[in-house]
């Protein structure tokens, strides 16, 4: 708590301001980035050194490069909406959604059309299963700002609806049939970095501007960490969430392409386990469940690190059952972790409560 | 007139539910004339049970302000365990013994829930649903992922599997666990009403902060909560068992969803604060009665999903847009005053 007895309040309210973006910054080293490199590089060794026969193999070393890009958009799609202070649990559900929408069109029109149509018509279909991906997102995003349902809640009912309606598209069995382009991207490498991953690294770098370098970022990030000064500081709500979600949906549509570029085949139940993993990754990562923090670098660096710890499991000969009760006990131990620190630090005097920084921002805006 | 028609309403739109339930029966037996026969009922009863069980619980946390999704895998692992136990030792401890046993366990389990989210207050959600992958491996990593047929239960387990209350002629029957689950419900009906430990979930709901200066010690109410709850998946989780006649270590988890659902329709609110024992036996009818009988009236299975989820927007759409007008509501009424 700032002293009452000093100066004039612009001096207090700058000086609240320059202590809360050290803090800021404190965190999001200290939280995500510096941590998650470290429990990576040491995950990493511990397996090497443990079973460096399989571990260090060739095909584990590109397995772990092909499964982590779908699951770090994933996180990337869980985090965003995460920054605001809401969740996103229907994330997997958009991405086989368009997985399905991509995969029912290609097939019906190499079926009616012939192979050199579908081929020709290829871009035009991913880019309808991304507008799926996107309009599912925005669903969720109308509910969450217009009606102004809980995003928990909100989400959790279109993750079973979406989920329903794939279910009744398919008919509950798995479709098969992939563009032939996107199939050769899902096992093309470049400099013998998979391509998946590279599309991956594009749409984090992109993400990471759009957080820290453009206005809606910012708004984004305000929104979670102080509603209320958000509102004040004249920023609408209502598009902030939108924005939001529908990036969300785009970043879960693109994680459905790389779903359908890997196995082929697009189903209503695929990565039905990924939404507790996800979740797990993003918490890891450094992002406050509350909202307000998130760094794009921490999330994937979780991301690395669960596939490195999934992969490490395998190689012990360990269940997925084993690997689950890893990711539950990991989830709640950073979380309680992180508890005990920021209460640790909030006693300590000096550093001004969140809420103050966060009104003393939007105020000198 | 709107006072009256408020309380035909219903503090939670109980009143809103019974009229949604009323059409849905009717549409139902327009058309399907299968629908509307003894054995229909008896079905929904028969397969309501062991869903309100885990509603009531789910809706004691949603009144405390929380939300649970770890039940289903508390209630298997508790009945599971408890199986596996009693076979391993090749003793019958009784039912008396193998409920209470299972309630233990399940309680232990909420416990540690508790702890985490009251001592550390945590999003009750991601904890939640972090405690339930941890339980769930545990229980097919370190205690069992056999199936355990009607065979291998002890017998007193499986004796009461065949009890029936009453036989109905028409096909269709009661099942005697339809007791102890009215028992349950009528119980926690009473906790909430008249305890002050069910006063004091509602006051943390409703506002923590304004609970602890009446005097509420909030993180210990709130631990009894969780382990009180846990107790209670266990008891379903028992219910489900003898119900079915087998322990599988795989089942159950991934209904949470559907539950949750039914709460919610029933009128507790997210926020906390608000829900009615009468509510969610509604929310879980209405959900059972459209899961066990699209099929009936011509639709394919594979709806049931989005049928379910569709209900649940249609039911936080409602509460959202109820909170806004509730929320506008004394500024208008202060306005007549004055004027």
């Amino acid at each position: 708590m700032s002293d009452p007895s000093r100066g004039p309040l612009t001096e207090i309210n700058q000086q609240v301001e320059t202590a809360f973006t050290a803090a800021l910054e404190r965190i999001h080293v200290g939280r995500g980035v510096g941590r998650m490199a470290l429990l990576l590089v040491v995950t990493f060794i511990f397996f090497a050194i443990l079973r460096p026969g399989i571990f260090l193999s060739q095909v584990n070393l590109q397995n772990i490069g092909l499964v982590a890009p779908e699951i770090g958009l994933l996180s990337l799609a869980v985090m965003i909406a995460m920054l605001t202070g809401g969740i996103d649990l229907s994330v997997v559900a958009i991405a086989n959604g368009t997985a399905i929408t991509v995969s029912t069109l290609y097939t019906s029109v190499l079926n009616s059309q012939g192979q050199g149509a579908a081929d020709s018509m290829t871009p035009l279909i991913l880019l309808a299963g991304v507008a799926v991906g996107v309009a599912l997102g925005a669903i969720n995003g109308v509910l969450v700002s217009v009606v102004g349902i809980t995003p928990i809640l909100a989400t959790l009912g279109t993750w079973q609806l979406y989920n329903g309606l794939a279910l009744v598209w398919t008919g509950g069995i798995t479709v098969s049939g992939a563009p032939s382009g996107l199939m050769s991207m899902g096992s093309a490498a470049v400099l013998g970095i998979p391509v998946l991953l590279i599309i991956l690294i594009v749409a984090a770098v992109a993400l990471g501007v759009l957080i820290n370098r453009t206005a809606i970022g910012r708004k984004i990030a305000l929104q979670g960490a102080n509603p209320v000064a958000s509102k004040f500081s004249g920023i609408s709500a209502r598009s902030t969430l939108m924005m939001t979600y529908a990036t969300s949906g785009l970043l879960s549509a693109v994680a459905g392409l790389i779903f359908l570029s890997r196995s082929s085949s697009a189903s209503a139940d695929y990565g039905s386990s990924y939404v507790l993993l996800v979740i797990v990754i993003v918490v890891l990562g450094g992002t406050n469940p509350n909202g307000g923090f998130a760094t794009v670098l921490g999330v994937i660096l979780a991301a690395l690190t669960l596939q490195v710890l999934s992969s490490g499991f395998t190689a012990m000969r360990l269940s997925a059952y084993q690997y689950a009760i890893a990711q539950g006990v990991i989830l709640v131990g950073v979380m309680v972790l992180d508890q005990m620190r920021f209460k640790t630090r909030k006693r300590r005097p000096g550093t001004n409560s969140e809420e103050q920084g966060a009104i003393a921002e939007a105020e000198t805006k | 007139m709107k006072t009256a028609l408020g309380r035909l309403r219903g503090a939670n739109n109980e009143g809103l539910l019974v009229a949604v339930i009323v059409v849905v029966v009717v549409a139902m037996s327009i058309a399907s004339p299968a629908f509307l026969t003894p054995g229909t009922f008896f079905a929904l009863v028969r397969s309501s049970m062991v869903p309100l069980v885990f509603a009531l619980g789910v809706m004691l946390i949603m009144i405390s302000g929380g939300i649970d999704v770890s039940f289903p895998a508390i209630a298997i692992f508790a009945a599971y365990t408890t199986m596996r136990w009693s076979i391993d030792g090749n003793l019958d401890l009784g039912l008396v013994l193998v409920f209470v046993i299972a309630m233990v366990v399940g309680g232990l389990l909420g416990l540690f829930n508790g702890v985490v989210i009251a001592r550390f207050r945590l999003p009750t959600l991601i904890v939640t649903l972090g405690t339930q992958t941890i339980y769930k491996g545990i229980l097919l990593t370190y205690i069992g992922s056999l199936y355990i047929s009607a065979g291998e239960l002890p017998k007193s387990v499986t004796k009461l599997s065949d009890a029936h209350l009453w036989d109905v002629p028409g096909g269709g029957y009661l099942h005697s666990m339809v007791i102890p689950v009215v028992l349950v419900t009528v119980l926690i009906a009473w906790m909430l009403r008249w305890t002050v430990f069910g006063r004091s979930i509602y006051a943390i709901g409703g506002d923590e902060e304004a609970a602890r200066r009446v005097g509420i010690r909030v993180v210990r109410t709130q631990v009894w909560l969780y382990t009180l709850v846990g107790a209670l998946a266990a008891f379903g989780g028992m219910v489900f068992v003898i119900l079915g006649k087998n322990a599988n270590p795989q089942s159950i988890v991934g209904t949470e969803l559907d539950i949750i659902a039914a709460v919610v329709l029933g009128g507790a609110s997210i926020f906390g604060g608000r829900g009615s024992v009468v509510g969610t036996v509604l929310g879980v009818v209405l959900v059972q009665l459209i899961n066990n009988n699209l099929v009936l009236v011509g639709i394919p299975s594979t709806w049931q999903r989005a049928a379910v989820g569709m209900l649940l927007l249609l039911g936080v759409t409602a509460q959202a847009l109820g909170h806004v007008r509730s929320r506008k509501r004394p500024v208008i009424v202060k306005k007549e005053v004055e004027a």
